[in-house]
């Protein structure tokens, strides 16, 4: 786990006077599941341009499997297998034509290359379709065939851009447990997702990233909570506003003599009861809020929903 | 490996390519249409007596042939990747920027020299039976109709591949890019229409031509696979 997949250090670039991506400093390690987050225009598939050498940064440098994407562009494409938001899939070819293809880009010899589709077409649970055009299929079908084909060279790194974006439910936990299953095989992800559920549950690590800027980084149920709520309380007595609380905790009254207290820092709820307690309200009783990634994304990002 | 990803890339364009039905019917009618034509002419040429400029007339119907293929090929070698989105997964592949956009010129250019060739063909098996006169019609028996149509052909096939695959790359629209790589054949006809050449039904000069037509196509054809790099392909996509 030692090892990065992804490091960038002050990364950025700009289109005009367009600042699509602003200082970003983010380290992946090999073998986790990474989750970037944001909305629309936020930063996420310039990161990926930039991670795959098809656009070079304006300032700050990125390296991939410990490689320069700009001047090593061949070579880290060839041990990465990206998917993009836009699958991309040939629709005048067959569902098997098209991971023979991208077996061939993979320069797979040919034993290989037959085996490897085959076991991907069984994957993705499109075998008994292998045959029919791709125009044909439905958005979930192809979306499944661009992880089949981004999977074709056993890539180091999987890049994956929305791969459940558009999906209905059952295909969503189909790709679900796919990613589930290949982060069980420590195959390093990263991963653009709308789907901040499905984030919380596959990721090891998760990023939000809006106007460019990295708003914060850490696991899914850490990133950043501060004056996020930590529990409620039960009190009796006197009211809890009055008494002096430790730094960055604050109460706010709830129905039923309830209270709830948001704090800056999350492991300090025993200080918060003690102070209480000292001050000569009764704690009747402390219920733990747990904290859902999409109260932090909407709380970082300012209430906009993820696109 | 280069040799190898070329072959890749051609591959998969050949067989998009005649899998679809567009390009298959662009392809046979064009090949038919300019295999005939002149033929069913032929029996004003009895009457009018064309002489030289017999061989001339059918092989300005051989290049029609791939400039109607060419034109169509070509661009849509691009847009359909474009607007299927496949452009954008093929740009994050390991393939040399080269593979991509040359297999679309080769296959573009050979796809119109097919075509003149089968239009050719046409021709000729249609002029034995029509003209009662066995294979003496054979034009490519002179000298000039083999330059014009094995030379001249190629060079032309491969000029409006570049230019085809270029106008589809800053172009989106299909319709826009079909006319615009179809107009560009006004480029090589306009030093003659404005007088700065005259063009002279010999072989020799048919031959010069042919090889000058050539080598431009050639080197447009390098000039063009240099500036067809990812970076820019991406920011083209992007606008």
């Amino acid at each position: 786990m030692d090892e990065l997949v992804v490091e960038c250090h002050g990364l950025s670039r700009s289109f005009g006077n367009h600042q699509a991506l602003a200082g970003l400093d983010l380290s992946v390690p090999r073998g986790s599941v990474f989750g970037f987050l944001g909305p629309n225009g936020a930063g996420k598939t310039t990161t990926v341009r930039l991670l795959v050498g098809l656009l070079a940064p304006s300032a700050g440098s990125v390296a991939v499997l410990g490689m320069d994407p700009v001047g090593e562009g061949g070579r880290v494409r060839a041990r990465c297998g990206v998917m993009l938001d836009q699958v991309g899939v040939y629709d005048r070819l067959t569902a098997q034509q098209n991971l023979e293809f991208a077996a061939r880009v993979a320069r797979l010899a040919p034993r290989t290359a037959r085996e490897r589709v085959d076991a991907l077409l069984h994957r993705v649970d499109l075998w008994d379709r292998r045959h029919d055009n791709v125009s044909g299929f439905s958005k979930g079908m192809r979306q499944k065939l661009g992880l089949a084909r981004a999977l074709m060279s056993e890539p180091d790194l999987l890049i994956l851009d929305e791969p459940t974006a558009g999906l209905d439910p059952a295909n969503i936990v189909m790709v679900r447990d796919l990613l589930v299953s290949l982060a069980e095989e420590s195959l390093s992800v990263f991963l653009c997702t709308h789907l901040l559920a499905e984030a919380q549950r596959i990721c090891d690590t998760v990023g939000i990233l809006q106007a460019g800027r990295l708003l914060a980084v850490g696991a899914p149920g850490h990133i950043g909570q501060q004056g996020l709520p930590a529990a409620r309380l039960a009190l009796s007595g006197a009211d809890g506003r009055a008494v002096r609380l430790p730094s960055g905790a604050a109460l706010s009254p709830l129905s039923g003599g309830e209270w709830r207290v948001t704090m800056d820092h999350g492991d300090d709820i025993e200080a918060v009861v003690a102070a209480l307690v000292q001050a000569g309200i009764g704690v009747r009783a402390v219920i733990p809020e747990a904290v859902s990634l999409e109260e932090t994304y909407l709380k970082l990002v300012g209430g906009d929903g993820p696109a | 490996m280069v040799l190898r990803d070329w072959g890749t890339m051609i591959h998969k364009e050949i067989l998009e390519s005649f899998g679809h039905r567009r390009f298959l019917t662009v392809f046979a009618l064009a090949a038919l249409l300019t295999g005939v034509l002149p033929v069913l002419s032929l029996a004003h040429a009895h009457a009018h007596a064309l002489g030289g400029n017999l061989t001339l007339f059918r092989a300005i119907y051989v290049l029609l042939a791939a400039v109607i293929v060419v034109a169509q090929t070509a661009p849509d070698l691009v847009l359909h990747e474009r607007v299927g989105h496949t452009l954008d997964y093929v740009l994050t592949t390991r393939l040399p920027d080269g593979a991509i956009f040359g297999a679309k010129l080769v296959v573009a250019a050979a796809s119109g020299y097919a075509a003149a060739l089968l239009a050719l063909a046409v021709q000729l098996v249609l002029t034995a039976l029509v003209g009662h006169s066995g294979w003496s019609w054979l034009f490519l028996a002179l000298p000039m109709g083999r330059v014009a149509v094995f030379g001249i052909t190629a060079g032309l096939s491969v000029y409006l591949a570049v230019v085809g695959t270029f106008v589809a790359l800053r172009i989106g629209e299909q319709r826009t890019a079909y006319m615009a790589t179809m107009l560009s054949v006004g480029v090589i006809i306009a030093p003659f229409a404005l007088g700065w050449l005259t063009l002279t039904l010999t072989t020799s000069w048919i031959s010069q031509a042919a090889v000058v037509f050539g080598a431009v196509a050639v080197v447009l054809a390098f000039v063009g696979l240099s500036l067809l790099r990812r970076e820019r392909v991406v920011l083209y996509l992007q606008e």
